[in-house]
């Protein structure tokens, strides 16, 4: 993401980035409170597999956010409000697309009408 | 704080099962204080009471009544887990139900969940002595030992006979121990895994998740290519092992805290309760539920499902398991007559002989083809009565009162129970 700042990429004004040490730190809670308290979709944005800098952060969150998609088809709401994604820290682009994508997602999402209600 | 002086409690029933309104006929009749019973609430008088103690859950047409009682309770408990977050029946706010906690209108209620709820936790409320932060932690009872390890595989179900020390969770056995205190039916004793009615810390469901998506890391899990020229992997929507180790999220992690953790569901309501809490269900899991809410037909409906699977699949079960399902039944008459006469000596005398058949009032150790644990003086070895490990069929099943359907993976999607919605 630095890297797509410093090369002056362009992206949705509507992300906002919370800078976490590892994607492993995004637990559940947060995100549900991210989405409670306004965010309309998550989407966490981890290193490679495989690349790891704390072993299987990446990995440990990719298996808490597949619980959750699962959790939210199950009430009824589209999954593609949390998602889970992988980036190259050299690469700036690959963030880019990423954001690109959970936009695309998202909208898809508000079209169905399955998105989480307001202020629940 | 209630306290010594209390002259009386008033007793409400709300919707549910009623087991835990029941229950409270165990509270020593000896005491100071008078106790009214009071199984229809908007009926109720509005009379001055010192405790007021709320049992069953609550929907928004009850807040009017709960107001009512609270403005003229001394303090108000919230008893079994039912009143506190609508308890197993909570899962009908998948289907779009919506329910109330306790505290939402009573502010200061003292909560005591727990299914069933424990009525000397209950007596001890009512004498000032509230359960207090920290709580014991279920796994310090427990005489499973976890280690915490990163699993590779996740199981529906284990063979009861194999491995008694090890934690279910390190089996890849989804518990809810971590999340949940000591309490008095301890379904892990059952070779049954903990869901967490009597939670040890806030937003235990969302927490459990967590926990057991961590404890999953070596699981495979599917990813995609995020596609275009600067693509890299994406978790994959589709299905993949994590999500059929665990087909119903809710269920598993939520079933006593969905409504107080999750927005109201979208899903289409059958616009029966009882139907939306046991559609999306997994097979392995409607005995230990039904034993949970069925209330004074819980052993008849437990019993009913299992029969209908059995019958369903050609589980054949033994001449000991016939006897002790007939002799629940039996127990389950006796039980409603004691209720109907509100005889607490009958009451607590047939709670212990289910205790020792079926292991808890959840009746925890029934399980398809027998029971999960050694029935204390039974003569007959336990090979002869063990519960058998099922395979999930596609199909509807039929028997008693009960009428479900299950997809291929085992899943309710559709259910039907005859005698009380």
């Amino acid at each position: 993401m630095n890297t797509a700042g410093v090369a002056r990429m362009g992206y949705d004004t509507a992300i906002k980035i919370v800078p976490l040490q590892c994607s492993g730190q995004a637990n559940p809670q947060l995100i549900m409170d991210a989405l409670k308290d306004g965010a309309d979709a998550v989407g966490v944005i981890g290193c490679c597999i495989g690349a790891c800098h704390f072993v299987n952060g990446n990995m440990l969150s990719m298996h808490r956010i597949k619980l959750m998609k699962q959790l939210f088809k199950e009430l009824g709401y589209s999954d593609q409000q949390i998602n889970h994604y992988t980036a190259r820290a050299a690469e700036g682009e690959t963030a880019v697309g990423d954001f690109e994508d959970i936009m695309a997602r998202l909208k898809r999402a508000e079209h169905d009408g399955t998105t989480l209600p307001e202020g629940w | 704080m209630v306290n010594a002086m209390v002259e009386s409690v008033t007793i409400f029933n709300f919707g549910s099962c009623p087991k835990c309104f029941d229950e409270t006929l165990l509270l020593p009749s000896e005491e100071k204080y008078a106790i009214e019973r009071v199984a229809d609430p908007a009926s109720w008088d509005g009379t001055r009471t010192d405790v007021a103690v709320i049992t069953g859950y609550l929907v928004p047409g009850d807040a009017a009544v709960v107001e009512q009682i609270a403005a003229n309770a001394g303090q108000v408990i919230a008893f079994g887990t039912c009143a506190v977050t609508a308890g197993p029946f909570g899962l009908a706010s998948a289907k779009g139900t919506k329910f109330l906690a306790a505290r939402e209108v009573a502010k200061d209620a003292i909560e005591l969940p727990a299914c069933l709820g424990e009525w000397f936790e209950l007596y001890e409320a009512i004498q000032g002595n509230a359960p207090q932060r920290p709580y014991k932690k279920l796994c310090s009872t427990c005489k499973r030992r976890s280690t915490c390890k990163f699993l590779s595989e996740v199981v529906r179900q284990l063979d009861p006979a194999t491995d008694e020390e090890s934690c279910f969770n390190d089996r890849g056995f989804a518990c809810n121990g971590y999340v949940a205190r000591q309490c008095k039916e301890k379904c892990i004793d059952q070779f049954t895994p903990c869901r967490a009615c009597k939670p040890l810390i806030d937003r235990p469901g969302i927490r459990m998740l967590s926990m057991f998506g961590t404890l999953v890391a070596n699981v495979e899990v599917a990813t995609e290519a995020t596609g275009g020229i600067a693509g890299t992997d994406k978790l994959a929507d589709g299905p993949d092992d994590v999500t059929r180790g665990v087909p119903d999220v809710s269920g598993v992690f939520f079933r006593f805290s969905l409504p107080v953790e999750m927005p109201l569901g979208k899903v289409l309501s059958s616009g029966n309760i009882l139907s939306n809490v046991f559609t999306g269900r997994m097979i392995e899991e409607l005995p230990l539920i039904a034993g949970m809410l069925g209330g004074q037909n819980a052993i008849s409906m437990q019993l009913d499902i299992i029969e209908a699977y059995e019958q369903g699949t050609g589980i054949e079960v033994t001449d000991v398991v016939k006897t002790h399902r007939n002799n629940l039944r039996e127990l389950e008459s006796q039980i409603m007559t004691a209720i109907e006469n509100s005889d607490a000596v009958a009451y607590g005398g047939t709670t212990e002989q289910i205790r020792q058949v079926a292991g808890n009032m959840n009746l925890s150790r029934v399980y398809f083809g027998g029971f999960k644990t050694v029935i204390p003086g039974e003569q007959a070895s336990f090979e002869e009565y063990k519960a058998k490990i099922i395979e999930f069929k596609q199909g509807t099943y039929q028997a008693g009162n009960v009428a479900y359907t299950l997809d291929a993976e085992g899943k309710v999607t559709d259910f039907t129970w005859s005698v009380k919605a």
